[in-house]
């Protein structure tokens, strides 16, 4: 992949987390990653994905 | 370490808007979705505080986690990157969302779950409801007495890598806990989750029939909780001959989507003849589907519902489409639909047309290689037109933008093959129909305009520069012609039934339906105008027919207006006192 290919590349909304220990991660407190979490709580509410059948009816 | 995102790389985007998918382009999808599942747990993580049960036993199941991914990412990951943790921990932030409380002790069964597979130590309290300790993904421990009244009750699992040992009786070999794929011999206590074995062309296919987990019961009908062995069965025979449809002549789908799908959540459908099926972006690696009623019908749905659940997954890394805007007319659905419903929908139907494209070389009989073709030329007539709408709404990204400009050159590329008149008459037809009826059920004609309209024609004047005004509303008519719909569709999709249909002549048709269905299209003109011209009130499903018959005469400007402005046409017939000749009308709007 030349240069102009690697430009195109795109940086995506969702955080590298695979790397990172999950222990590491629970006290992470990154602002970053509070913020992707937001950005995706807010996408939830705007798309409108439903609760399970299951959840619904408690 | 500093914090990075995931990257796509160009290639990868081109591959999924062209509705294709190779391995490297697949890992990227299902490497986001462990990071995505990872992000989510932490959030729900901070939540999970205090000493009740289920914050514990989250906190226990997250430390457990913990362990077995030092040992090892493979277990991990198989439970990070599962529908069945997607479809709860999606369940838990709408729960948080809305004032609730997250289910936190489900997270132990699924870390349970994961030790137990992989054969890993774990020790832990899990939730039991309705008698069963759910393993997600592998199936249930059964144990009588259990929160038998629908609250959770708590038991102590543990896994020394060998044995599993639930509370102070059930003591069971880990590797006998394993879904059930017809051929493991029944171990008791334990209900495996029902699978299916395929394999075809050299390629093998195991697939989950998920009907245990409430978290994967989220589709638009009711997951089929109870099946008898007998149909069990025919499900695993089915998904093993779609699977050879697939592989034979789809394998561009077939592979890919063999990676990626691990459930299918059979539903119960409303009645015997309704196909449903659905994809959440809650739940990637999952679908779910009613029965279907022969192999290429489920081997049409996988390809569908892939294509579903590769744009949840690029959508999850980027966003293509702004929420808000108008709703717009989709050329497979009732109803007005948002532009991100447009998007999926349109993704879906290019690789409909596609399967349709291989599949209607392969049709031997006459009614399958007719459906075969009707189905490529009528979805492959809709890419282009609803990509164009689609850009008109302005609701697509600068990323949504080049993703609709590759299904833009895949809708040309796939018109530029043939079909036989017959064949792009009857696509056409169906099509037509549909955007007509929608149109009549859901286009608001400004009022003053139509009475503008009215009063000209009456007075013998013209219809004037100044074009009146309209806007998608939801059910601004009634409009009643869905058994004619159904029939219009059912000459190709089941002609031996539409055969069986037509002789026995009990279908409460109108005479003009009966004509139009005949392809007696002047006496159909004929008989939708006298209907119209006669009738003191509205005639919304006849001035469809009327259409529809016009369209099967060769073309002219009258075919030509009744096909784009007939909302309007028969907004001022309505507003004209007596016996009004709706051609004479629709003339005066040529």
């Amino acid at each position: 992949m030349n240069s102009q290919e690697k430009a195109k590349n795109i940086e995506t909304v969702i955080p590298e987390l695979r790397d990172f220990n999950i222990d590491q991660l629970a006290g992470l407190g990154s602002p970053a990653l509070a913020h992707s979490i937001a950005l995706y709580r807010e996408r939830l509410r705007e798309t409108g994905i439903t609760l399970s059948s299951f959840d619904a009816r408690i | 370490m500093p914090l990075t995102k995931h990257i796509l790389p160009a290639t990868a985007f081109a591959e999924l808007a062209d509705g294709g998918g190779g391995p490297a382009t697949m890992r990227q999808l299902s490497e986001a979705q462990l990071s995505k599942h990872l992000m989510l747990l932490c959030a729900l993580a901070e939540a999970a505080r205090g000493p009740q049960p289920g914050p514990a036993a989250f906190r226990a199941g997250f430390r457990q986690l913990a362990k077995i991914q030092a040992d090892g990412p493979a277990a991990a990951d198989w439970l990070l990157g599962s529908p069945h943790l997607g479809g709860w921990i999606h369940d838990s932030l709408i729960r948080q969302d809305q004032g609730g409380t997250p289910d936190f002790g489900h997270f132990a069964g699924l870390v349970a779950a994961a030790a137990v597979r992989a054969g890993r130590p774990a020790d832990l309290e899990v939730p039991v409801r309705d008698g069963r300790v759910l393993l997600p993904g592998l199936g249930s421990l059964l144990v009588p007495g259990g929160g038998d009244d629908g609250e959770a009750a708590w038991l102590r699992l543990r896994c020394d890598g060998q044995l599993v040992t639930a509370g102070d009786q059930l003591v069971l070999p880990a590797g006998q806990l394993v879904p059930d794929d017809g051929t493991t011999a029944v171990v008791p206590g334990w209900r495996g989750t029902p699978a299916v074995r395929a394999s075809a062309g050299g390629r093998d296919w195991t697939v989950l029939l998920e009907t245990g987990d409430p978290y994967l019961d989220r589709y638009s009908l009711p997951m089929r909780t109870a099946m008898s062995a007998a149909e069990l069965g025919e499900w695993r025979e089915r998904v093993r001959a779609a699977w050879s449809v697939v592989m034979d002549r789809h394998r561009w789908a077939a592979e890919p989507l063999g990676e990626v799908i691990s459930v299918i959540v059979p539903l119960t459908p409303q009645s015997e003849t309704d196909l449903v099926s659905g994809t959440t972006p809650a739940a990637y690696g999952a679908f779910a589907t009613s029965w279907p009623p022969d192999p290429v019908t489920l081997a049409e749905t996988l390809v569908h519902e892939f294509q579903h659940v590769k744009l949840c997954g690029l959508l999850d890394l980027v966003p293509l489409v702004r929420t808000g805007g108008q709703p717009v007319y989709a050329p497979w659905r009732q109803d007005p639909r948002p532009a991100s419903g447009l998007l999926q929908g349109v993704y879906a139907h290019a690789g409909i047309v596609r399967f349709w494209q291989a599949q209607r070389h392969a049709e031997t009989d006459p009614d399958g290689l007719l459906r075969a073709q009707v189905l490529f030329a009528r979805w492959r007539s809709v890419i282009g037109p609803a990509v164009q709408t689609l850009r008109q709404t302005g609701s697509l990204t600068p990323a949504g933008i080049r993703f609709a400009e590759r299904l833009a050159a895949q809708g040309e590329r796939l018109s530029a093959e043939t079909v036989p008149p017959a064949v792009g008459q009857i696509a056409a037809q169906v099509s037509l129909d549909h955007r007509l009826t929608w149109e009549l059920r859901h286009l608001v004609v400004d009022a003053d305009g139509a009475d503008r309209l009215a009063a000209a024609y009456a007075g013998g004047g013209a219809t004037g520069p100044e074009p009146v005004r309209t806007w998608i509303a939801e059910d601004v008519r009634k409009v009643d012609a869905s058994l004619r719909s159904r029939l219009l569709n059912l000459r190709y999709l089941d002609p031996s039934r539409y055969r069986t249909l037509c002789a026995d002549g009990v279908l409460p048709l109108s005479a003009a339906d009966r004509l139009l269905l005949a392809d007696r299209s002047e006496d159909a003109v004929e008989a939708y105008r006298a209907q119209i011209a006669d009738s003191a009130g509205p005639q919304f499903d006849a001035w469809i027919g009327l259409a529809l018959a016009l369209h099967q005469r060769p073309p002219s400007p009258l075919h030509e207006v009744m096909a784009t402005r007939l909302a309007l046409i028969a907004e001022v017939h309505a507003r004209l006192a007596g016996p009004v000749d709706p051609l004479d009308l629709a003339r005066w709007f040529t």
